[in-house]
């Protein structure tokens, strides 16, 4: 069967149609998708377009996807991190911790009494009162004071001239040796 | 390789499907000349019905009602909407893009609907003309899904390395009489090192027309009619794969039917 395969020129339908024409082709050797492009053409006729160089264009051609919520949600990342939720991708109908306290700022700028200054902190209050605690990002690290070795918080530093202190007096050397020895051991394993 | 027999099958003979045609087919291009003869000259009520079942789908818009098989909602739920990120995008792939949300492209699928819409009622055309549909993908993790998709609804696939000549120099490589598909769909219209895909080129030097989904990365122009859409995804892609399946499933089975009341 007689075929053109001049890709970068014309379409798939105009060679096969000029062949045609041509009589090149045979009626009977039409191709069997001949009649079904003919009568449902694709949108684009699917002619070759040459690989331009990528120049950067003036504006981006690809509008920027953003909303009104997304200022929200700006600070609420910027403030409380991630959020207390992990975010449930498979799930179609998800709705995160963030998205959440959008929904509840959006109710309560809707309703108009508060002013907009505070309406950040009152949604806080608000999804507390429903029992999402969010925590503050980069906060003091939660842990309780009791907890703490008061060991750790002594610096080798000031130990030192403790020890060089005591030694100039000569008393409490028999003291401070055993302790030394106590602490490297919670200190490895700390 | 062992799985090259299963997958890069072209029979120079159809003999299950030439043998039930009972008419001849009269739109068919048989470019095998070791193809089954059909009778020839049919009579004038012959042609009148054969011109019926081969011309009047044409006029229907959608013949094989293929708009109930998806909608909207359903292409958003299998995550067809999301392409890659801006740095990777082709330049040709802007027109179907909706947006870019924080860097990455989201594809516009009010468009995307009018293009599947298109590819399947195509597909289902040549199917039901006794077209051959080579189902071509290049990406390993759904090569099997592919293969047995094509198996399932009695087309062919390529999923391995695709030779140089395979097209181009089939005669050669396999035997004289070869018949080549009438359509191929490209499932993923990269190969494994994120170039274009041989086979799209190689088809339209061939003159067959070629369906594929397009990725944010990919280059449309030269595929007839091309599908914007995520081809990453496993659900996007079981959902373009049972819906090729069963658009020629359907197109086969109006076919089969057509011909009994025929025969009747």
């Amino acid at each position: 069967m007689a075929g053109s395969r001049l890709e970068k020129f014309g379409t798939v339908y105009t060679r096969v149609r000029d062949l045609l024409r041509a009589g090149v082709l045979k009626p009977e050797e039409k191709p069997i998708w001949y009649d079904v492009y003919a009568a449902f053409p694709p949108k684009r006729e699917p002619l070759y377009q040459k690989p331009r160089r990528p120049k950067v264009p003036a504006a981006d051609p690809v509008p920027q996807l953003f909303y009104k919520e997304d200022e929200i949600r700006a600070k609420f990342f910027e403030v409380y991190g991630n959020g207390p939720k992990a975010f449930e991708l498979l799930k179609p109908n998800f709705i995160s911790s963030c998205q959440k306290f959008v929904m509840k700022y959006s109710e309560l700028e809707s309703r108009g009494d508060i002013k907009p200054e505070l309406l950040f902190e009152e949604t806080a209050k608000a999804l507390l009162s429903e029992g999402i605690y969010l925590r503050k990002r980069g906060g003091p690290v939660q842990v309780a004071p009791e907890s703490r070795d008061p060991l750790l918080s002594m610096k080798l530093t000031d130990m030192l001239a403790e020890q060089q202190k005591d030694k100039d007096t000569e008393t409490n050397i028999p003291e401070k040796q055993p302790e030394a020895e106590t602490l490297n051991p919670d200190s490895q394993t700390s | 390789m062992a799985a090259g027999v299963l997958t890069r099958v072209k029979q120079a003979l159809r003999g299950p499907r030439l043998a039930a045609a009972v008419f001849s087919c009269h739109g068919q291009t048989l470019s095998s000349a070791a193809a089954a003869v059909h009778s020839p000259a049919a009579p004038t009520i012959e042609t009148d019905a054969t011109d019926k079942i081969l011309n009047f789908p044409l006029t229907q818009p959608d013949y094989f009602r293929l708009s109930e098989l998806f909608s909207i909602k359903d292409l958003f739920d299998a995550r067809v909407h999301l392409g890659h990120k801006k740095g990777c995008r082709h330049a040709l792939m802007e027109p179907y893009l909706f947006g870019c949300r924080l860097d990455m492209d989201i594809i516009d699928l009010e468009q995307t609907v009018d293009h599947l819409q298109q590819a399947l009622n195509f597909t289902a055309h040549v199917a039901f003309r006794g077209g051959v549909v080579l189902f071509v993908s290049r990406r390993r993790q759904f090569a099997h899904l592919v293969e047995t998709t094509a198996r399932d609804c009695g087309e062919y696939a390529h999923t391995r390395y695709w030779k140089g000549g395979l097209l181009t120099n089939a005669p050669v490589q396999y035997s004289p009489g070869v018949r080549l598909p009438d359509l191929i769909v490209f499932l993923s219209t990269l190969n494994n090192v994120f170039q274009e895909h041989v086979g799209i080129r190689d088809a339209a030097k061939m003159n067959i027309p070629t369906v594929g989904i397009v990725d944010s990365n990919c280059n449309p122009s030269l595929i007839t009619y091309p599908v914007p859409g995520n081809d990453d995804t496993p659900a996007a892609m079981e959902m373009y794969c049972r819906l090729f399946k069963m658009t020629i499933k359907r197109a086969k089975d109006k076919r089969r039917q057509m011909e009994l009341l025929k025969g009747i």
